[in-house]
C-alpha cells in the first residue's frame, strides 16, 4: 500500500479479553435484575395485588398534523413521551402483553444463562399460539429493552443476515477471515455478527449504501472498486438490524463519510430516512442503529438535467407513490433535522416524476461507476 | 401426440445455442444483410417477414430420456411470423429490431444488462415504441427466437432471485470457498450470471435436494438448520423458478446424479405449475430451458396430507387458480398421479399453504419432511 494512503485501524480500545469479560459482567448483572424483577412480581401476586409496570413510550418521530408551521413536538431518541401501565388483572390488551412479556423473558434468562443466541422467531415458534405472530414478540422484547435500560442484542436476541459487502476493507469475525480486499470487485455475502469482529483494517475513503442489489451488481460488474476506493454496501431494500449495526459500526470504527445511493422515488427516501433517523418500530433502539451523518448522494431529481438524461426517462408518480410522499413529508424529524431533504421531496411530489437508477444507463451502461458516482463524490454534490 | 423417440425427437428439438459475443454479433449482421438484400432485390424487392419460432402450446412436445427420468418440454420448428405488412403486428416487429440494435451495441462494449437497464436504454432511445418492461421483455424473447441464441448470450443477465442453503460448498476459480452450511437464513443469493454459475465448482455430502417454493419456508428451515439432521440442500426460487436458479438445480443434479430432488409446494395449481417448471421447462422460453429440466418428485402438500390441515386453513380456490389448472390439465406432460392431484384440487375446490402444518408446533415441518422422505412418500 502506498505510503499516502492512512491505514485505518479499528480504535484499539477494547481488547478482546476485556470485551468478553465486560459482557460477562453484563449478562451477570442483567440476569440480577431479571430475577429481582420477577421476584417483585412474584410477591405482589402472592400479596393480592395485581402488580403494574410502567414503560416508557419512545418515539423518534411523529407525524405533524400541520406541516405549514409545526407545533414543537416532544419526538426524541434519548427521551421517553409517555407511559403505558402494564398490569395483569386489567381486562384489555395489556393484560395479555404482561403476558407476553413474562414469556420472552423466561426465554432470555436461558438464553443468557446458556449462553446462546437466537433470532425473536426462533422465539415466536416457541408459544405460536399464545404469540399469534412475530410482531407481538417484537414488541415484548422492546419492552423489555425499556425496561431494563438496555439493547437487544445484550438480550442475546439476534438475527444472522447476510451482508452484501464489497470494496477495501478487511476483518476476522469469530473463526473466519473476511478479506474483501483479496479481490475488490467480488461481493461477500457474509452472516455478520458483531460481536465477534475484530481486527477491522481499511483503506478506504468513503463508504456507499446502495439500495438494491441490482445497483450493487451494476458496480461489482463494472469494477468500481477497482477505481475508487470504497466500500459499497447493500441491505437489499429495507436494512435490517444487523446491516445497521454492522453499518454503525464501521462509521464509529472507522470515521468514514457514509453516502447513500437511493432511488427517486418515495420508498427510496423512506430507506434513506431508515438508515439516518432510525425506524418506528424500533425507535427506542433508534440512537444506537442510525446513522445520523448519512449524506444523500442521489438520485435526484436535479441530476437529470444536469447530467443531460432525456426526460422520458422519469416516470410518473402513482396515487400510491402520492400517499406514500405526503405520509413520509409530514414527519417532524425532517423540519427539525434534515429541511433540506424535505424541500427535495417536496419537489418531487410538486413535479410527479419518480426517477430510478437504472435510468442512468441511458447514457451509457457503466455511466453510474464511471461518471455519475465518482464526479458527485468529488464535487461534493449531496445533501 | 406421436410418441417421441429419443433420437426422432431431437431431430426435431429446435433450441437456442450458447454464443460467444462475436458470433451473436455476426448473426445480427446477417439478419440485417438479408433483410437488405431482400429490399434492395433488382427483381422484387420486398420487406421480408421475421420467422421466429412459435412458442405456443401448439408448437410444443414432450420428449422422455431414454437413459435417465428427465423429460422436458420443447419446442419444434413451426413459426410465428412478424411482418410489417400487418397492422397488429408492426410495432412488435420494429421492437425486435430496435432490441437487436441495442443489443449489438451492448454485446460490442464487451458489457452485460439486466431487463430494467436495457428498458431505460431502449426508452431513451425510442420512445414510441417502449412504454413499459413488458414490451421489452417479450421482444428480448423474439430476439431469442429469431437468432436462436440464449438470453445471456444476447448480453441480457437474468435476475438473481433465488437462494440456496445447506451441505454445499461453492468455490469460484481464483475466489474464496463458500461454505452453504454456516450462513445466515437468507442463504447464499444465486447470481444471475450463467457463465459464472457454469464455472462454479461443486462439492456436497447431501442425499437430498429440497426445492422449497416460498421464501418464509425456505428461512423456516434454513432457521432449523434442516440440513444438519438431514443430509439436504435446500433452494429456493421466491416463487415461479427464473432460469438461474433452474441453472443451479440442473449443474447440482449432474454433478451429483444419486441426489434425490424433492419440491415443497403449496397445494394448489400454482405449486404444481411451479412443479412443472422446474420438471419439463417452460414454453416461453422453450429454446433455452429444456436443458434445464430435472427430475424432481412431488413430497408435500399433497392430498394424503390434507387430514393433518385444520380445516379452518383451507381456501377457496381463485378465478386465476382455475385458470391455471385448465391449462395445466390440457397440456401434454402431466403424469397421472399428477393429474389425479390436480382433479382432487379442482373438484374439492380448495387449496392450502404449508404454513398450516405450524399450528402443529415449530418443528413439525422439519419432522414431516424427513418422515415423507423416510417413508419414500413421494410422486
Amino acid at each position: 500500500m502506498a505510503g499516502k494512503e492512512k491505514r485505518r485501524n479499528a480504535a484499539a480500545l477494547d481488547g478482546d479479553e476485556q470485551r468478553l469479560r465486560r459482557k460477562q459482567e453484563e449478562t451477570a448483572l442483567l440476569l440480577r435484575r431479571i430475577k429481582g424483577f420477577v421476584r417483585w412480581v412474584v410477591e405482589e401476586v402472592a400479596a393480592g395485588r395485581s402488580p403494574s409496570i410502567v414503560i416508557h413510550r419512545y418515539r423518534n418521530y411523529c407525524s405533524a398534523a400541520d406541516s405549514a408551521s409545526p407545533s414543537p413536538c416532544s419526538c426524541s431518541y434519548d427521551a421517553p413521551v409517555g407511559t403505558d401501565v402494564l398490569s395483569l388483572l386489567h381486562k384489555d390488551s395489556q393484560t395479555s402483553r404482561l403476558n407476553v412479556l413474562l414469556r420472552v423473558l423466561l426465554v432470555v434468562q436461558q438464553l443468557l444463562q446458556q449462553n446462546k443466541h437466537c433470532s425473536k422467531r426462533d422465539i415466536y415458534y416457541m408459544y405460536p399460539s399464545i404469540f399469534v405472530e412475530v410482531a407481538v414478540v417484537d414488541r415484548a422484547i422492546n419492552d423489555i429493552c425499556i425496561l431494563f435500560k438496555c439493547s437487544r442484542h445484550n438480550l442475546n436476541v439476534v438475527g444472522t443476515t447476510s451482508i452484501l459487502l464489497m470494496g477495501w476493507i478487511r476483518f476476522v469475525e469469530g473463526e473466519k477471515n473476511v478479506n474483501c480486499m483479496k479481490n475488490v470487485n467480488a461481493a461477500s455475502s457474509i452472516p455478520v455478527s458483531i460481536e465477534a469482529i475484530k481486527d477491522l483494517v481499511s483503506v478506504a475513503h468513503y463508504i456507499l449504501v446502495v439500495e438494491k442489489e441490482t445497483v450493487f451488481q451494476r458496480l461489482a460488474n463494472d469494477k468500481f472498486c477497482e477505481r475508487n476506493r470504497c466500500i459499497v454496501i447493500t441491505g437489499r431494500g429495507y436494512p435490517d438490524i444487523p446491516t445497521r449495526r454492522f453499518l454503525r459500526y464501521l462509521v464509529e470504527q472507522l470515521h468514514l463519510p457514509v453516502y447513500c445511493l437511493v432511488d427517486s422515488d418515495p420508498y427510496g427516501f423512506d430507506i434513506l430516512a431508515t438508515y439516518k433517523f432510525g425506524s418506528l418500530q424500533l425507535a427506542y433502539d433508534a440512537n444506537l442503529l442510525r446513522v445520523p451523518d448519512v449524506r444523500w448522494l442521489g438520485v435526484f431529481t436535479s441530476d437529470f438535467e444536469d447530467f443531460c438524461l432525456p426526460a422520458c426517462c422519469l416516470l410518473p408518480l402513482s396515487a400510491e407513490d402520492r400517499r406514500k410522499a405526503e405520509s413520509i413529508i409530514a414527519r417532524c424529524y425532517l423540519h427539525k433535522e434534515a429541511p433540506e431533504w424535505r424541500s427535495e421531496l417536496e419537489a418531487m411530489l410538486q413535479k410527479g416524476v419518480k426517477f430510478e437508477i437504472e435510468a442512468l444507463s441511458a447514457r451509457s451502461i457503466s455511466f453510474l461507476s464511471d461518471k455519475y458516482i465518482p464526479q458527485k463524490i468529488k464535487q461534493g454534490r449531496h445533501l | 401426440m406421436a410418441a417421441a423417440s429419443l433420437f426422432g425427437a431431437d431431430r426435431r428439438l429446435c433450441s437456442a445455442d450458447i454464443l460467444a459475443p462475436d458470433e451473436v454479433r455476426a448473426r445480427i449482421e446477417v439478419a440485417v444483410l438479408n433483410f437488405l438484400t431482400a429490399l434492395t432485390s433488382p427483381t422484387s424487392p420486398a420487406i421480408s417477414v421475421l420467422p421466429l419460432i412459435s412458442r405456443t402450446s401448439a408448437n410444443c412436445s414432450l420428449r422422455s430420456g431414454l437413459l435417465n427420468d428427465v423429460s422436458s418440454v420443447y419446442l419444434s420448428y413451426a413459426f410465428s411470423k412478424r411482418s410489417l405488412m400487418r397492422e397488429s403486428n408492426a410495432v412488435a416487429f420494429v421492437r425486435v429490431w430496435k432490441v437487436m440494435e441495442m443489443c449489438y451495441k451492448i454485446l460490442g462494449e464487451g458489457k452485460l444488462v439486466n431487463q430494467r437497464e436495457l428498458f431505460y436504454k431502449l426508452l431513451s432511445d425510442s420512445r414510441k415504441y417502449f412504454s413499459c418492461q413488458r414490451h421489452v421483455n417479450r421482444a428480448i424473447q423474439d430476439v431469442v427466437s429469431l437468432l436462436r441464441c440464449t438470453r445471456q448470450s444476447l448480453g441480457v443477465m437474468a435476475s438473481s432471485r433465488g437462494a440456496l442453503i445447506g451441505r454445499l460448498v461453492l468455490h469460484e476459480p481464483d475466489e474464496e470457498q463458500i461454505d452453504c452450511s454456516i450462513l445466515g437464513a437468507s442463504g447464499h443469493a444465486i447470481t444471475g450470471d450463467l457463465k459464472v454459475l457454469r464455472k462454479l465448482n461443486l462439492s456436497s455430502d447431501a442425499r437430498y435436494i429440497i426445492v422449497v417454493e416460498k421464501d418464509a419456508i425456505f428461512q423456516r428451515l434454513a432457521e432449523d438448520r434442516l440440513y444438519n439432521q438431514l443430509p439436504c440442500i435446500l433452494i429456493t426460487a421466491k416463487g415461479y423458478p427464473d432460469i438461474a436458479t433452474r441453472f443451479i438445480l440442473h449443474r447440482l443434479s449432474q454433478t451429483f446424479p444419486n441426489m434425490l430432488i424433492f419440491t415443497l409446494v403449496d397445494w394448489n395449481p400454482a405449486g404444481l405449475a411451479i412443479l412443472c417448471t422446474y420438471k419439463y421447462g417452460s414454453i416461453s422460453m422453450g429454446l433455452e430451458s429444456y436443458r434445464y429440466a430435472c427430475n424432481v418428485k412431488w413430497l408435500g402438500l399433497r392430498g394424503d396430507d390434507l387430514q393433518l390441515i385444520p380445516q379452518n386453513a383451507f381456501q377457496e380456490l381463485k378465478p386465476r387458480d382455475l385458470q391455471i389448472a385448465k391449462s395445466l390439465m390440457s397440456s401434454k406432460f402431466l403424469q397421472e398421479s399428477h393429474r389425479a392431484e390436480l382433479t382432487m384440487m379442482v373438484d374439492t375446490g380448495k387449496r392450502a399453504e404449508i404454513e398450516a402444518l405450524y399450528s402443529y408446533g415449530f418443528d413439525f415441518l422439519g419432522k414431516y419432511i424427513t418422515r415423507k422422505i423416510v417413508q419414500g412418500d413421494y410422486i
